[in-house]
């Protein structure tokens, strides 16, 4: 698809067709947040996309420069804000690797609960959202029914339901207790039992769907590379390239699952990755709960945290794919230089590619499945 | 696929997907007619970090350090500490303390940092107002937001950690 030139498609004699420019958002309920797209459209084909983006744009490199380090962790929550933890759990990475703040086991074992509690939400956002672009209603319902009972118990457990602020330089603030944990297998059971079969049939085996999205949007594994995609979008060209298995971080070694991967890299594909990831999920989390060990879940003397010279770029597999955080300290409270690395940012280049030729309807699919989250993009 | 086939796929998946809903039949309605009927707010979440009366004292424990104004990342607390004005002493509580609730990102940071125990998450579900100065708070309105709200334990009943 992506080498398919401009057509004009067959025209009657004498009938002219002239290219016109759209300008879809920056406020369209499809775009996913601030995004602006210009589209060339010949028709309902489109010529040429081109998104433009900045409309979210808040400041977050800079503005955390003059900031201390401990401040940094519950504003980068803002950052991809429906996958908060994530966030948190690699900027903290990164200070902590500097600041050489040793983790308590539990706090560990609860990172990695919350992170995978935080792709089943994610991911259950994106199906509602995913099936709203395609022009499904129904399943948008049930996304954010189930993604509501996860956000409650975020909120239980951490304080708040989107932006957490819950972790900490050298742990995490409170821990949880076993009434909570006793909610969260039932939130699984539910979630497997009944939630996960109800969204295979709604939508990712419904016919209409499969017709509208296989084939279309399809990258190949080169194209993904080159564009720096990550995540599902890499995983469904067939690379099972997943930073949790590839270089491992918190307790992800001693933990078993697989990376679901497609094959063609096209629409289909990535939901497919998707769905199965929250069937991994769950069964990541399963394993958490039956080994969380006991203990503090926040390090002692965190008080000052004083980050020694140097650089470090702490990785990590966010529901959109690989967050970075490029940390440089000069050993004061603050940091010199924070770059963040945002999954989505490349994928969003991806939609010119994705985009030429295709019908301004499959171009909503595209940019759907690609998941994007302005937040994070315009940092 | 063949096009009689791909027909008998689509009304499967149609009938499929209906027998998924027809089930929200049975099922009452959820939907709450906000602001005429209030639903039950969740518990639990952090709203707005107030000053609290020492229920000893009963007076407000604050000392006028200055570690939560210095904590705050965003810079929303600003206090201005009390003196004498005959022995321009300084006097160990704020003469004015101001929280603007419109910069705060709602993190904690400077309840944990308090070493006097002095400030309190509230949980308070309906704060929005019309303007936008109206969330700044002057030290006797975070005072009267603390008799109204709850304070927060975070993870159900849960103290908040020690420091
Ligand atoms: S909660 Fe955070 S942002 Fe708000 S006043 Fe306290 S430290 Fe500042
Ligand atoms: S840290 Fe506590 S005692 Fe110190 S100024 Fe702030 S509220 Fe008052």
């Amino acid at each position: 698809m992506a080498s398919t030139s401009t057509t004009a498609g067959e025209q009657a004699p004498g009938l002219q067709s002239q290219l016109m420019t759209l300008n879809l958002g920056p406020q369209h309920p499809s775009t996913h947040g601030v995004l602006r797209v210009v589209v060339t459209l010949d028709g309902e084909e489109v010529v040429e996309a081109q998104p433009d983006i900045g409309y979210l744009h808040r400041n977050f490199e800079k503005i955390v420069e003059g900031w201390a380090l401990p401040g940094v962790v519950p504003f980068s929550d803002r950052n991809d804000y429906l996958a908060a933890i994530a966030n948190e759990v690699c900027v903290c990475d990164a200070i902590e690797t500097l600041g050489e703040v040793e983790l308590p086991d539990r706090a560990k074992w609860l990172r990695v609960l919350f992170a995978e509690l935080q792709r089943i939400i994610s991911h259950e956002l994106w199906y509602g959202a995913f099936g709203m672009d395609l022009g499904a209603f129904t399943p948008f319902l049930y996304g954010f029914r189930d993604r509501e009972t996860g956000y409650l118990l975020m909120e239980k457990a951490t304080g708040a339901r989107m932006l957490y602020a819950y972790n900490r330089i050298g742990g995490l603030r409170n821990d949880v207790t076993d009434a909570w944990l006793k909610e969260l297998e039932g939130y699984l059971d539910f979630m497997e039992k009944q939630a996960f079969p109800e969204y295979m049939k709604l939508l990712i085996e419904n016919e209409i769907f499969v017709m509208r999205t296989k084939g279309t949007g399809q990258l190949t594994r080169e194209q993904a590379i080159a564009w720096g995609a990550s995540g599902p979008v890499l995983r469904s060209t067939g690379l099972p390239w997943d930073l949790r298995k590839k270089r491992p971080y918190l307790v992800y070694d001693q933990l078993e699952f697989d990376v679901p991967t497609g094959t063609n890299g096209d629409n289909y594909d990535r939901a497919m990755v998707r769905m199965l990831e929250i069937k991994e999920s769950i069964k990541i989390i399963r394993q958490v709960l039956r080994r969380l060990p006991d203990g503090p879940v926040l390090a002692k003397a965190r008080a000052a945290v004083r980050p020694r010279v140097g650089e470090y770029y702490a990785r990590q597999e966010s529901p959109r794919g690989e967050v970075g955080v490029h940390l440089v300290s000069n050993g004061r409270p603050n940091a010199y230089r924070l770059k963040w690395r945002a999954p989505t940012f490349s994928h969003l280049q991806l939609v010119p590619l994705m985009c030429r030729g295709v019908k301004m309807a499959d171009m909503i699919a595209n940019l759907g499945s690609l998941d994007i989250v302005m937040g994070e993009v315009d940092r | 696929m063949s096009l009689p086939r791909t027909v008998w796929n689509t009304v499967k998946s149609l009938v499929v997907g209906h027998a998924v809903t027809a089930r929200e039949i049975a099922t009452r309605p959820i939907t709450v007619f906000y602001p005429e009927e209030k639903p039950e707010f969740p518990t639990g979440s952090r709203s707005v970090p107030v000053l609290k009366v020492n229920e000893e004292s009963g007076y407000i424990n604050c000392t006028s350090c200055g570690l939560c104004e210095r904590t705050c990342p965003p810079g929303c607390i600003e206090i201005t500490q009390a003196v004498d004005p005959a022995t321009n002493k300084k006097k160990p509580w704020p003469h004015l303390y101001t929280l603007d609730l419109s910069h705060c990102m709602v993190c904690n940071l400077c309840v944990e940092a308090c070493p006097f125990d002095a400030l309190e998450m509230l949980d308070v579900p309906e704060l929005a107002t019309y303007q936008v100065q109206d969330l700044k708070f002057h030290k006797e309105q975070l005072l009267d937001l603390w008799k109204t709200g709850k304070a927060i334990r975070i993870a159900e009943g849960q103290p908040m950690p020690s420091k």
